[in-house]
């Protein structure tokens, strides 16, 4: 593996804690991301990778080298800051070349690799200028071919893209896609935007008050994610999260999300096999149901474990819309949260306060502990 | 226009003693003890050629810029890395620092100028280049690291971590990325050390008697003991004026962006 963090701790002063416990295997030639929201210690996971911040304790190795000790300059990282960091008295050209320079690359060298970093990343005219003559596209351009030239073990990104505008920014988002695609160098990627750790990662890291709660592709934190903050953070519109209980029925268990009084009808799914369930596990039997949108299905008419609901009114966002539900009297059902959300067709219109009734997609919904938030096992 | 008015005006009252200064430094004694103020007349460069003659002028001169010069260069360099270590690294109580040296800008040098007129009679430092050199090296320094910090504090330390991860050490990034970054500042803080050594009178009359006195000093002496010689005194104004006049112009390009420095991000 490229990188290995086992156990790494920050604390800063005496008492507050950055990160805390992370253990963490990247591959050669992953991209990988850190996500959470801000404040939640993947800038100073990122920042003592790169050695620019001392752990407090644990150990950090690079290609099975633990660099643990090893001050930043002398561990072959590349990172592309958020605010760029140029040099803004040198050239392009300087920026470019400094750490060839410093490294004491042959001149004809260095001047090949800029033209080719250049050529790459379309800087070709913009050699001689410094940074404050240009455009916003073109700085975060330098700095990631800043980065690039170097042909690094390790490619750190503070927030790339943040200060991008939007379409900017979602074309530089493919850019760096085809990049590591075609240079496959190990990148670790600092995000708190989570339709960019999405697109861009082979798997992703969840972060919440300095601790990692999950790593997985894509696809499996957001369909199987491991902590209702994770369930939450991961798809938007966010996930609906539902209050319900699980109750023994015979050798199985049967979940359901009671309607708002009793016999008013409610959601109910059978538990084949309960991996992570036992009677003891189940204390009260409260359990939080979370549910995508696009796994709530409306319909028009009542039938038995269907949730009935009211629709607030229909959000269209072009190829989709998603419709704005109120369960009537659903203090008991809802949970924290007033509204559910649910995908419908772009051409699906309801009549305001239109009266439906919800079901879930199949088995497509998670389980949590409401204490702990932790997901509980159901297949 | 009303604003207008009152800038030139009050440019002119500025400018004023200056240009008497150097009218005065072209007359004849006969015309400047004129009763009515006399603007047209044929110079003279009778005033120059006495100030060099009588009063050895041009060593004191030599003087002036040697110790003008070599107390702005150190100055400079300590101040930038003393200021360094100020504003990026960890130094223990290092905000407490800062705030005492600005204090020592505080204290009247009048206070300590005889203290330290024993003290180098002793050492042998009394008259000499070193002597004085060193005690406007003391006086300027906090003001200078003050002024520094200020503008390094200003610099992003993204820049300074961009620069360690591309592989430079604590010396390379303030000489290749800070230093060129905060020049503006850098311009101001020589100016201000040059002109206050340029001009300092108490510490030079006080701890230089032949060797190695000073412009001001010498220009003090023109007040004698049944006239004064404003002949010489316009032509020894005139010469002193010359030096800041150079270094401002030189410098002036920075100062402006670095009066500004600060304000604007």
């Amino acid at each position: 593996m490229t990188i290995a963090l086992s156990n790494v701790t920050k604390i800063y002063g005496s008492q507050t804690v950055a990160v805390r416990g992370v253990n963490l295997e990247i591959q050669d030639g992953e991209f990988f991301t850190l996500l959470g929201p801000s404040g939640c210690g993947k800038t100073t996971t990122l920042r003592m990778i790169a050695g620019l911040e001392a752990v407090t304790s644990g150990t950090i190795a690079l290609r099975g080298r633990d660099v643990t000790d090893v001050p930043a300059r002398d561990r072959d990282v590349a990172m592309v800051f958020q605010s760029y960091a140029l040099y803004p008295h040198m050239t392009v050209r300087d920026n470019l070349g400094l750490n060839l320079q410093v490294r004491k690359l042959p001149r004809k060298e260095i001047a090949e690799r800029i033209e080719g970093v250049a050529r790459m990343l379309q800087l070709d005219g913009l050699l001689e200028r410094k940074p404050g003559q240009l455009s916003g596209g073109q700085r975060q351009r330098v700095a990631l071919g800043r980065a690039l030239i170097r042909r690094p073990n390790v490619f750190l990104m503070d927030e790339p893209l943040s200060n991008l505008d939007l379409k900017l920014r979602e074309e530089t988002r493919t850019e760096l896609k085809k990049l590591h695609e075609s240079l496959g160098i190990t990148t670790i990627y600092v995000t708190h935007d989570q339709s960019e750790a999405l697109v861009l990662s082979d798997r992703i890291g969840i972060m919440k008050d300095g601790e990692l709660l999950q790593v997985g592709g894509p696809h499996e934190v957001y369909a199987r994610p491991a902590d209702v903050f994770v369930a939450r953070f991961i798809g938007s519109p966010s996930i609906n999260i539902l209050s319900g209980r699980i109750r023994p029925n015979g050798s199985d268990f049967v979940v359901e999300v009671p309607g708002p009084s009793e016999g008013a009808g409610g959601l109910e799914r059978r538990l084949n096999s309960a991996a992570g369930i036992t009677r003891s596990s189940l204390s009260n039997g409260q359990v939080s149901v979370g549910v995508r949108p696009e796994d709530l299905i409306i319909y028009g008419d009542p039938a038995p474990g269907r949730l009935r609901a009211q629709v607030e009114f229909v959000q269209p966002m072009g190829a989709t819309s998603f419709a704005v539900l109120h369960v009537p009297g659903g203090e008991r059902t809802v949970h924290d949260r007033e509204h559910l959300m649910a995908t419908i067709g772009p051409e699906e219109t309801f009549g305001r306060d239109a009266a439906v009734w919800l079901d879930i997609r199949g088995d497509r919904y998670s389980l949590f502990d409401p204490e702990s938030g932790k997901a509980i096992a159901k297949d | 226009m009303i604003a207008g008015a009152l800038t030139a005006g009050l440019v002119l009252l500025w400018l004023f003693p200056i240009y008497w200064i150097f009218l005065t430094s072209f007359k004849t004694p006969l015309l400047i003890n004129e009763k009515t103020p006399v603007f047209w007349f044929t110079p003279t460069l009778e005033n120059y050629r006495h100030l060099f003659r009588e009063f050895r002028f041009a060593h004191v001169l030599q003087n002036s810029l040697i110790i003008t010069v070599t107390t702005t260069l150190v100055v400079i360099v300590l101040a930038l890395l003393a200021a360094y270590a100020l504003g990026r690294m960890d130094v223990p109580g290092g905000k407490n620092i800062a705030l005492w040296m600005l204090s020592l800008r505080f204290m009247p040098p009048i206070a300590i100028v005889l203290p330290f007129f024993i003290a180098w009679q002793r050492t042998g430092l009394i008259d000499t280049y070193p002597g004085l050199i060193l005690i406007y090296i003391a006086f300027n320094l906090p003001f200078a690291i003050w002024l520094l910090r200020g503008f390094l504090v200003e610099v992003p330390r993204d820049l300074d971590e961009a620069a360690t991860l591309d592989g430079l050490r604590h010396i390379a990034i303030l000489r290749r990325i800070i230093l060129p970054v905060i020049a503006p500042g850098v311009a101001v803080t020589a100016i201000f050390t040059f002109m206050f050594t340029w001009n300092e009178y108490l510490m030079a009359l006080v701890l230089t008697s032949r060797n190695a006195s000073t412009v001001p000093v010498t220009v003090s002496k023109f007040i004698q003991a049944y006239s004064i010689l404003w002949g010489d005194v316009g032509a020894a104004a005139t010469i002193e004026l010359l030096p800041v006049l150079v270094v401002v112009f030189l410098l002036q390009r920075h100062i402006m962006r670095g009066i500004t420095l600060g304000a604007v991000k």
